[in-house]
């Protein structure tokens, strides 16, 4: 995937919000795609980043750092880490650009929008109840029928707008928000 | 040594015209003059103008989807610039083209989710080609504030809690001033009054 050559590299670190927002828009990539977590591996190897992610057990370590898992780690993540796990998503929303384009676009009849939107929302509810922590309130609201919805639809939105070459810059604003 | 800039996506492209700016000493393949520019989108008219007209889109387009890749629908250009964008009330999101030309009416495009999608594509995929090599006044995508991300919950969310506080307070103190002060009850075996006896001398 083509990447923004002019995008400096951050050395801010992600706050909570940002961490657990990252993990989402990974676990989102996963509900799009059946095979998003051996993806996620393969597009750390060829973007160069097994020195940060040596293997899939480091790269998962990393994405534990958010509070609403159920086995979460402690301490925050370096900048050169979330900026790689950042270009990693980027690519795979690139990826997977056109089935985001197909759960966004109007054009498409409505009985099958509803369809494609009721699949992924029950791949991801499926995949925040085996990894998330029910008891949070951010999963709950995740898990909610009204509330969940909203949320997924978010999700979406911003893996499409965090897609292509100018995604990465406008994705790490996006999860620096709220920072000072 | 015309050269054309050609991006795609399923509902536009974005056709950028220009030559090499040799006076700056580029090459052939460069592109550093725009002399036009054209966006063709699937069943609506087709949009053209010149650098300023590209360069007012970008400006705020690219803003536009940095706040709402934030969940912060918010409408950039103001009247006299002559693009502008929002949030559409149907849903969706709304861009306005105001034409220079004198007794124009401006030309109102709406843009669902997926059509935005592709729009910011075609935008991102013209500033970052190396072969534009003209320099863009674009903002560069910064962290939202905490009050910007306040801005987007409905102001009655946002009162609910300070003002549930207040009023919890209100009513405790109320309750509070409601319940008769005790009176001092006298010590055994002391006489009914607490006032020394007079002329009596306090014992250190």
């Amino acid at each position: 995937m083509p990447q923004d050559p002019t995008a400096p590299e951050s050395s801010a670190r992600l706050p909570r919000r940002g961490l657990e927002r990252l993990d989402l828009l990974l676990l989102s990539v996963e509900a799009l795609d059946l095979n998003g977590g051996e993806a996620m591996v393969w597009m750390s190897e060829q973007m160069g980043f097994t020195s940060l992610f040596p293997n899939r057990v480091e790269l998962w370590k990393r994405r534990c750092t958010n509070p609403l898992r159920r086995t979460t780690r402690r301490g925050a993540l370096e900048p050169a880490e979330t900026d790689a796990l950042i270009r990693i998503l980027c690519a795979l929303a690139d990826r997977l650009y056109p089935l985001l384009r197909g759960l966004l676009s109007t054009a498409e009849p409505p009985e099958v929008l509803s369809q494609r939107w009721a699949l992924f929302r029950g791949r991801l509810a499926e995949l925040i109840r085996e990894r998330m922590n029910p008891r949070r309130s951010g999963v709950q609201l995740l898990l909610d029928p009204e509330g969940g919805a909203r949320q997924a639809r978010l999700l979406v939105q911003a893996l499409s707008l965090g897609s292509g070459v100018g995604g990465f810059e406008r994705l790490r604003a996006s999860l620096l928000d709220a920072q000072s | 040594m015309k050269q054309i800039l050609q991006f795609d996506q399923l509902s536009c492209r974005l056709k950028v015209e220009g030559l090499p700016d040799v006076s700056v000493g580029q090459s052939g393949a460069a592109l550093g003059i725009i002399t036009g520019w054209s966006l063709q989108w699937a069943g609506r008219p087709e949009l053209e103008g010149r650098k300023e007209h590209l360069l007012a889109l970008m400006q705020v387009v690219l803003p536009y989807a940095r706040y709402l890749i934030s969940g912060v629908p918010r409408r950039f250009g103001a009247e006299p610039q002559p693009v502008e964008i929002g949030p559409a009330s149907e849903g969706g999101h709304s861009l306005l083209l105001r034409s220079s030309q004198p007794d124009t009416p401006p030309l109102q495009l709406a843009l669902d989710d997926a059509e935005l999608a592709d729009l910011v594509r075609v935008l991102d995929q013209l500033r970052l080609d190396a072969r534009l090599q003209l320099p863009l006044e674009l903002p560069a995508p910064v962290p939202l504030r905490a009050r910007e991300l306040l801005e987007r919950r409905p102001l009655a969310q946002r009162l609910a809690a300070p003002l549930g506080g207040v009023l919890a307070l209100a009513l405790a103190s109320g309750l509070g001033l409601l319940i008769p002060e005790p009176k001092p009850a006298a010590a055994p075996g002391r006489p009914e009054s607490s006032q020394p006896a007079r002329g009596a001398t306090p014992s250190p």
